[in-house]
């Protein structure tokens, strides 16, 4: 089944073309790599489906739902969750209390529900509290911790908690390998497998081809806009355009 | 501890040591601790917009001058009793806070900031130029009392401490409200608004609208100061309906106290009012006349060293004092 559906979508900045009618879609359960050269407009494609920008000319759709041009949060609402590559937090609150706002809904004279298991459940998933001194809930570690003392890869599982704490049917991941040592990389990607081996429907942006091979079931190759091709990683990887767009900068 | 707990013990001292001076405070002390309370109102009503979220009003003194003019006007003119026009006041307050937040925050930082200092000049030159009805800069006089006592007999300093009561209740009442809001996860929300508004986008949440909220919050509290000090002052004056120091002192009032605290707001609105005249009386008391002009300078300059010393304020200072011994008591 489909979950998202990229039709004709077209950006331009000024005179730059950004985005020239790209169609793509994502099957639900599936994990999708969205890659491409620097400046390709990956991030951009991003940005059109959370709303950051309004494209020019397309359509996007969510589980049958134009959400095309909604502000973020509607299109988070909906189920859309996005990873950004350089982490968006609050400074002065708790780990948990990072996470804990993702799991409040946004409604202000709701009843309050119960946040404390939702947000707890997310910080131990994603390993941001250790499973043995988080039993009580008090003795957790991510309430005693503020972000300012993650290492980067700690930063970034915040970053995929905060995502995951509003529930998604789709995650957008952008670069989640980047500024990771090894260990960290093999961490991350250990966690994404495992989200998705939970059923989460997935698309990873990265310029580097290695890092998401293993991981996606099919690949969207973007190059100046456009896309250049589709397939799954073995016909990527053995495509002839692809190697030139890459091979040329020493991608693969 | 929670946060929570630490301030409303902290808040209960405050109340409780105000409420035990009281009838023990020389009649002109009485009266400035009264007016103290009341700026200490707008200052946790400015608190809860502004240092909570970040987004920076300059002009809070409209809400005190639409809530005020509301309740005066109504009351010296269709003579309806306090009960009906303070409310009436609140509610005009709140809706104008209400209509101006739409347009408003829809712009950022210094552009908000302008938006709401030209509110209160706007207002300023409507009531002078309906000066036949307002009493424009001079004023007008005859609104009822605050106190319901002074209605049956006249005793100056019954009547003195029955406002000064009435002030500490509505304080005592608003603040530990602002408190446990500020503990909600609304309160969690607009900190959060003020440290990372993307964030918060990105985690489905909207943030125009809990600022309008807070915006509509603000209002109301600030109105309700406002409302109190035309009853207080038993008229309505422009200088204390719509004066651009007060104004910006209730930002002063906040950062010193610690922003987005309110317990911290209401401290320093306290602090400015009491200190300012305290400062005045010691130098009335040195002897010398000159020094008495430099009073109130003294003072803010004192203020200003303050800030450099504890840049986050009184609050927050207190509060790393007790986290750093109960760190050492742990550990020893």
């Amino acid at each position: 089944m489909e979950t998202l559906r990229i039709e004709r979508l077209r950006k331009s900045f000024g005179g730059l073309m950004a985005i020239k009618d790209l169609s793509f879609h994502v099957d639900q359960g599936e994990i999708l790599g969205l890659i491409g050269p620097n400046g390709a407009g990956k991030s951009t494609v991003f940005n059109l489906i959370m709303g950051s920008f309004r494209p020019d000319y397309g359509r996007i759709l969510f589980k049958s739902q134009d959400i095309t041009g909604w502000p973020t949060y509607r299109v988070v609402n909906q189920g859309l969750a996005r990873v950004f590559q350089i982490a968006r937090y609050f400074p002065h609150k708790t780990i948990y209390e990072n996470v804990e706002i993702s799991a409040i809904p946004n409604e202000i004279f709701q009843r309050a529900e119960n946040t404390e298991t939702k947000t707890i459940t997310v910080c131990k998933r994603t390993g941001l509290c250790l499973e043995e001194n988080c039993q009580g809930g008090n003795g957790c570690l991510c309430r005693a911790q503020w972000p300012g003392m993650l290492p980067q890869g700690g930063l970034r599982r915040l970053e995929i908690a905060r995502a995951i704490g509003t529930e998604p049917e789709l995650l957008l991941l952008d670069e989640p390998f980047a500024g990771l040592s090894p260990q960290e990389v093999d961490e991350i990607s250990q966690l994404i497998s495992d989200l998705r081996s939970e059923g989460q429907t997935i698309i990873v942006v990265d310029h580097n081809m290695r890092g998401v091979m293993g991981l996606v079931d099919r690949v969207v190759v973007l190059c100046f806009g456009e896309k250049l091709a589709e397939g799954t990683p073995d016909e990527i990887v053995r495509n002839p355009h692809v190697q030139e767009a890459y091979l040329a900068g020493g991608g693969v | 501890m929670s946060p929570r707990t630490f301030k409303l013990i902290l808040l209960a001292l405050t109340m409780i040591t105000l409420g035990l001076i009281g009838p023990y405070l020389p009649p002109k002390w009485a009266t400035t601790v009264t007016f103290a309370q009341l700026f200490a109102i707008y200052a946790i009503g400015w608190d809860v917009l502004s240092g909570m979220t970040g987004q920076i009003s300059f002009g809070h003194i409209f809400f005190v001058g639409v809530s005020g003019y509301t309740t005066g006007l109504l009351n010296m003119y269709l003579q309806w009793p306090l009960w009906v026009t303070i409310p009436s006041g609140m509610i005009l307050a709140m809706l104008m806070g209400l209509l101006f937040s739409v347009p408003a925050l829809r712009l950022k930082g210094p552009y908000f900031s302008l938006v709401t200092l030209i509110l209160p000049l706007a207002a300023a030159r409507l009531v002078i130029i309906l000066g036949d009805w307002t009493g424009g800069e001079l004023g007008k006089f005859g609104a009822t009392p605050l106190c319901p006592i002074q209605q049956f007999v006249f005793d100056f300093r019954l009547n003195q401490l029955c406002n000064y009561y009435i002030i500490w209740g509505v304080l005592a009442l608003l603040a530990v409200g602002l408190i446990w809001l500020a503990s909600t996860r609304i309160g969690k929300i607009l900190e959060a608004i003020r440290e990372n508004e993307e964030a918060v986008e990105a985690a489905g949440i909207n943030p125009a609208k809990y600022k309008i909220f807070a915006f509509a919050v603000s209002a109301l509290v600030v109105g309700f100061g406002g409302a109190l000090s035309v009853h207080l002052n038993e008229g309505v004056f422009f200088n204390a309906l719509l004066s651009l120091t007060a104004s910006t002192e209730m930002i002063v009032a906040s950062v010193i106290g610690g922003m987005g605290t309110i317990l911290g707001a209401l401290w320093g609105g306290l602090l400015i009012r009491i200190g300012e005249q305290g400062m005045r009386d010691l130098a009335h008391l040195s002897g010398f006349t000159d020094l008495e002009k430099w009073a109130t300078f003294f003072f803010f300059a004192l203020l200003l060293v303050f800030l450099f010393v504890a840049r986050l304020g009184l609050l927050p200072l207190i509060a790393n004092l007790f986290r750093r011994r109960a760190a050492v008591r742990k550990e020893s």
